[in-house]
């Protein structure tokens, strides 16, 4: 069993978090936390709310209501003119996402720059980083997810798993506190599954804290450490990968799990 | 195809309600104080005086419009043909005419063909003995041909893009079908090259609407000449081009909303 | 036939052309950037008054504009300076020009910028946003350049546009290309020769800009696959 030490400290922690597109209520008060080193996975069906979550962590979503700490800091929130929650301090925001390693389906590199012009982009604009600096660590991560040839390639000249592994070494250079991923697999073709599903995999043999949207439950079993089942914007299930895969209690998790398989 | 009109009342009730939001309120009322203001405090009293000569400025406009547009559009259809299936001796010089056009300015097309050839005609006898010749001597032949063969050059490229465009196996199936060359052309090819140029026609006869002032740099009095005599001899300066604005605006209005008609009454026949 | 003389004034009219062209269009992509983000980005207000500003501009004539644009500036200009006590001036010629089809130019290339804006994958802002950009970075790297790819045919047309709307100006008796070839024709009254040698030198501006424009529509597309038609 892969369970955090109980010393480790909070990495995410989310109270009571509901979200509202108008009148679509799609989060319904979620309560999640993550420990250092923690890789918890968030599984359910379509449209059950699991993009919605994890991008209010990083509030690409501003949640209608509840409380949100990264690394110990509390998101501020307030209520502008039209009575939406918005970030009350933008800085905050901006500083809280630039430890966040967020991973997207879409791959989302930027299309004018460079394999290696995409992984340099936030090190050296949005931390600061000194360019030589930047770039050697930049080589190396290409290296380590097995890109280094492809370092001065544009990305609509790369495969989907080429791109998105890009897109991971992208996330590992601001040195994240949290890696994001939102379903990192399911825009790519089978095959193409297993060299990204491997550089996560990996990654949270590291110790790397993430949260991990996933269709990919073999995968989840396999790395998580903590596992949520999301239903209908509300936790119908949580618990570690073996209780959740091997004993799943709730019916709705049952059927679940069948339908996957 | 015939929904029930009340639904398409309450449509329409509701569109007018999202369109008329508070701050729009706000915008017309001060629209309509700065009109108010325009009427009060500006002179207009010259306005009966040229109120003839206006209407007979708008009224040439117009007519150089269409004139040149339909006679523009007949030009463009062989000149963007020609580019695309034509012989080379025909290719070549229509693809430099419309080069050509489109690569220098309409005005200075416009006194070319006004000061340039109009001083040369004068040097030939036969010229000036043919029937044509009280006709050249005025300045509105020029400036219909000018404006014509700008029409054609825009307009061309436009419609050899549209030629290019139609799938070649849909001319193959034709011809398979046993068509003659020229029955192709006329019931399959140039009816989807038209449906596919339609959409640009649009805003290529706002752009001729907009270049028919120039018309007035060779004496031609049309609605942009009047408001320039105004100017002229009563030395008003605002009124008359503030008023030639609106005109404009408003003939803008109208093609658009008649383009966007005639647009609707055509089905989508392409995919 | 032309005294020695008038080459030198073509030249110089076709310099002032190009003068006012690059003038009148690095203005009009300046109002055209500020205009596309008011445009999406701008609250309903000044949302509606760009709609209004670039639906004017684009439906009055040119000429119009400018007459309009040119008497109303010089004067609102010397009024207020009177007001202040100061002289009147005579404004620049050129200065005049340059602004006002800069600011005819700003609609067209509102409208080009606001779509190639959004036609960038939106996904390529959010990601910029994730990682913290703040919005002036995520304009300068991001945005800006990579919606170029999507803007530069329409860009590319607006500056063979402004090109030949400088002759616009002869109208108005400002010297460039089109008025100074107009004055040497009437003098010289060699009308057929002088159209046709300023016509020429029209078209090798355009072709000359064509050859640009491809490299740079080139440089634009780099990370973007070769479409083939
Ligand atoms: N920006 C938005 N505006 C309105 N509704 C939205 C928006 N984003 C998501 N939704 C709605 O919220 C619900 C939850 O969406 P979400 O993307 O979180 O689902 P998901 O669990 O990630 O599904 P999937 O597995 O298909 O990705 C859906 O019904 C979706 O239509
Ligand atoms: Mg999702």
């Amino acid at each position: 069993m892969k369970y955090a030490p109980e010393a480790a400290a909070e990495a995410i922690h989310i109270e009571n978090l509901h979200k509202k597109f108008g009148e679509l209520h799609v989060l319904k008060g979620v309560s999640l936390s993550a420990r250092d080193g923690d890789v918890v996975a968030i599984i359910g069906g379509s449209g059950s709310g699991k993009s919605t979550l994890l991008r209010c962590i990083n509030c690409l979503e501003n949640p209608t209501s509840g409380l949100i700490r990264v690394n110990g800091e509390e998101i501020k929130l307030k209520a502008d003119s039209h009575g939406h929650t918005v970030p009350a301090d933008r800085r905050q925001i901006e500083r809280i996402r630039s430890r966040l390693g967020m991973v997207f389906q879409s791959f989302n590199l930027w299309s004018h720059m460079t394999l290696i012009e995409n992984v340099i982009e936030v090190p050296i604009h949005v931390l600061g980083v000194q360019r030589d600096e930047a770039v050697a660590n930049a080589e190396r991560l290409l290296a380590r997810v097995g890109l280094s040839e492809k370092r001065d390639v544009y990305p609509a000249f790369l495969s989907g798993g080429q791109q998105q592994r890009g897109a991971i070494a992208r996330a590992l250079a601001i040195e994240p506190r949290v890696m994001l991923f939102d379903e990192p697999t399911s825009a790519l073709d089978p095959e193409l599954v297993g060299e990204v599903l491997k550089v996560i995999g990996d990654l949270a043999q590291e110790g790397r804290t993430m949260i991990l949207v996933t269709h990919e439950m073999k995968f989840a079993r396999k790395v998580a450490t903590h596992v949520v089942y999301l239903y209908n914007g509300l936790v119908e299930e949580e618990g570690p990968p073996e209780a959740i895969f091997g004993a799943p209690r709730s019916d709705r998790l049952k059927k679940f799990l069948h339908n996957v398989h | 195809m015939a929904e029930p009109a009340t639904a398409r009342l309450v449509d329409a009730g509701a569109r007018a309600s999202l369109w008329l939001q508070p701050h729009r309120i706000g915008l017309i009322a001060v629209g309509v104080v700065l009109v108010v203001c325009a009427a009060l405090f500006m002179r207009w009293d010259w306005l009966p005086n040229y109120y003839g000569l206006a209407l007979e400025g708008i009224w040439r406009t117009l007519w150089i419009l269409v004139v040149t547009c339909v006679l523009g559009f007949m030009l463009a259809v062989p000149i963007g043909l020609v580019q695309v299936t034509g012989p080379r001796w025909l290719s070549v010089p229509a693809y430099w005419f419309c080069t050509v056009i489109r690569g220098t300015p309409l005005l200075l097309q416009l006194w070319f063909l006004y000061y340039g050839l109009g001083s040369l005609f004068p040097q030939y006898p036969w010229i000036r003995e043919s029937f044509l010749w009280p006709y050249l001597r005025q300045a509105w032949p020029y400036a219909v041909l000018s404006l014509t063969l700008s029409y054609a050059a825009y307009e061309g490229e436009v419609m050899r893009g549209a030629f290019a465009g139609v799938a070649r196996g849909q001319l193959e199936a034709a011809r398979a079908f046993g068509m003659s060359r020229w029955k192709v052309f006329r019931r399959i090819w140039l009816p989807q090259a038209i449906y596919r140029a339609l959409p640009t026609l649009t805003g290529e006869t706002v752009l001729q609407l907009k270049a028919t002032p120039l018309v007035a740099t060779i004496t031609v009095v049309d609605i942009y000449a009047v408001a320039s005599r105004v100017r002229q001899s009563t030395f008003i300066v605002y009124e008359p081009l503030l008023l030639l604005a609106v005109v404009y605006l408003c003939i803008t209005g109208i093609l658009v909303f008649a383009f966007r008609k005639l647009e609707a009454r055509i089905p989508a026949r392409l995919g | 036939m032309s005294p020695p003389g008038w080459g030198g004034n073509l030249l110089r009219g076709l310099f002032n052309s190009v003068l006012i062209a690059a003038g009148a269009y690095s203005i009009g992509i300046m109002v055209g950037i500020a205009g596309a983000f008011g445009k999406l980005y701008g609250g309903p207000v000044l949302r509606d008054l760009l709609e209004l500003y670039t639906t004017i501009v684009r439906a009055v004539p040119e000429l119009v504009l400018i007459l309009l644009l040119y008497f109303a500036g010089t004067d609102l200009i010397n009024r207020l300076l009177e007001a202040f006590g100061y002289q009147r001036i005579d404004i620049n010629g050129l200065v005049a020009g340059i602004c006002v089809l800069g600011i005819v130019q700003g609609a067209y290339s509102t409208e080009v910028i606001r779509g190639a804006i959004l036609a960038i994958p939106q996904g390529q802002i959010e990601a910029a946003r994730a990682y913290g950009m703040s919005p002036g970075l995520l304009l300068r790297r991001i945005t800006l350049p990579a919606m170029l790819p999507f803007a530069i045919p329409g860009l590319a047309n607006l500056w063979l546009i402004a090109t030949k709307d400088t002759a616009l100006l002869a109208i108005v008796g400002f010297n460039e290309l089109t008025q100074e070839t107009r004055t040497a024709a009437s003098t010289t009254k060699a009308y057929f020769t002088f159209f046709l040698v300023a016509g020429a030198l029209y078209l090798l501006l355009t072709l000359f800009s064509n050859v640009i424009i491809a490299r740079v529509e080139k440089w634009a597309r780099r990370g973007m696959h070769v479409e083939s038609h």
